[in-house]
């Protein structure tokens, strides 16, 4: 196999993991790991947004590929599954069509439907206004609640306005909502629900994979979660403090 | 057992949200759940926010690390869904609250409790994910 089919196989592999929030330590030696199996040596760097690799090609010449990565989300299912197949290319290669067609069919893949994370989102909201200690009227209102900031942020997300806006307007849509359904219902609990409708929005993976990646020593990338999971918190806060400062006084 | 049963869904749609596959769904649930028992308990005892953190995210860590050996997976498709119903939502709302009524003190009180309790999730997880590779390249010697 030609050198850059190996590279295009690691890029693409690499591409998949990215941009559906893989840490960076995992994307490098996913990379390393294809590479090392068709017995290319590599030397890749992998930044949150973007991945560079480098190969000292047959006749000395080095072969250099930068791909930029723009969007990230989180699809664990898709993460695992580059990740047995980088485990399977180890113990037998497949031709390059072969492996090219298996990465497309992992980036195609559609997951669970959109009604369903819909649903899951208010079921979300609903379980944990019941954990922190609510009352089922309570829950019924974040359920519903949960479900349009769950919409309105894939959306949003999808329209690409700029980053962290999401977050931002679903901030808005959580407290605005509450205010609201208190202001028609009485006796629901605020505080409660608003909580548990921004649970969903809270950036756990960001946090998680930054400390990851300090513990690999990739202390760049690690700053980049840390930094983007405070952005995310910071625009969730905004959006419902603006809201509470005006809606409290009229509640 | 209510909360049990709660903590179960709570970690279990997250995950759904996350696209974990199927068949791993059922212990991403566990993995929340056995996280909540100990963070509810050991806050019961102790009445420590930061302290029951910090040990649910490592009972969180050492459930998914295993079962990650087991079933062949990465560990963060057990651990981030799991450390979900940890996260200190009341703490930060808490604080956006404060300052929405210029209550600056009580809002200082309460941010540096939900950064207190976001950080010992991750060192919990951070903990035990450094003790495993520790094991592995230990073990990893002994064969070689």
């Amino acid at each position: 196999m030609k050198i850059n089919q190996v590279m295009d196989i690691a890029i693409k592999a690499g591409k998949i993991l990215l941009t559906n929030g893989s840490e960076i330590y995992r994307v490098e030696d996913t990379i390393g790991r294809i590479c090392r199996s068709y017995g290319v040596d590599a030397e890749c760097f992998v930044l949150p947004t973007g991945i560079f690799i480098t190969v000292i090609g047959k006749d000395g010449e080095p072969l250099s590929y930068v791909k930029r990565i723009n969007e990230r989300t989180v699809d664990l299912s898709c993460i695992e599954k580059v990740n047995s197949f980088s485990r399977s290319l180890q113990r037998n290669t497949m031709s390059y069509e072969e492996a090219i067609n298996t990465l497309d069919s992992i980036e195609k893949e559609k997951g669970f439907k959109f009604a369903l994370r819909l649903l899951v989102a208010g079921i979300t909201a609903f379980v944990y206004t019941l954990l922190f200690k609510g009352t089922i009227q309570d829950s019924i209102a974040s359920f519903f609640i949960g479900m349009l900031i769950y919409f309105s942020k894939e959306k949003i997300a999808r329209a690409g306005i700029f980053r962290f806006f999401e977050h931002f307007a679903s901030g808005l849509i959580a407290a605005g909502m509450s205010i609201v359904a208190v202001k028609l219902f009485s006796g629901l609990n605020i505080y409660r629900i608003i909580i548990s409708s921004i649970m969903i929005l809270l950036p756990g993976v960001a946090i998680t994979n930054a400390l990851k990646d300090a513990l690999h020593g990739d202390i760049v990338s690690s700053q980049f979660g840390i930094a983007e999971a405070v952005f995310i918190v910071v625009s969730v806060s905004a959006g419902v403090a603006i809201i509470l400062s005006f809606g409290l006084g009229w509640i | 057992m209510e909360e049990i049963v709660l903590a179960f869904i709570a970690s279990v749609c997250p995950g759904i949200m996350y696209n974990v596959t199927r068949r791993n769904l059922l212990w991403v649930g566990i993995s929340g759940m056995l996280g909540w028992i100990t963070y509810a308990w050991i806050l019961e005892v102790t009445g420590n926010v930061v302290f029951s953190s910090f040990l649910g995210a490592i009972i969180v860590g050492l459930y998914s690390e295993s079962v990650a050996r087991i079933l062949k997976a990465p560990a963060m498709v057990f651990s981030i869904p799991g450390i979900f119903p940890l996260v200190p939502g009341i703490a930060i709302y808490n604080s956006t609250q404060y300052i929405s009524e210029n209550k600056l003190l009580e809002a200082a009180n309460t941010g540096i409790q939900a950064i207190a309790c976001s950080a010992a999730i991750a060192f919990g997880i951070l903990l035990v994910s450094a003790v495993f590779r520790l094991l592995k390249r230990s073990t990893k010697k002994e064969t070689a």
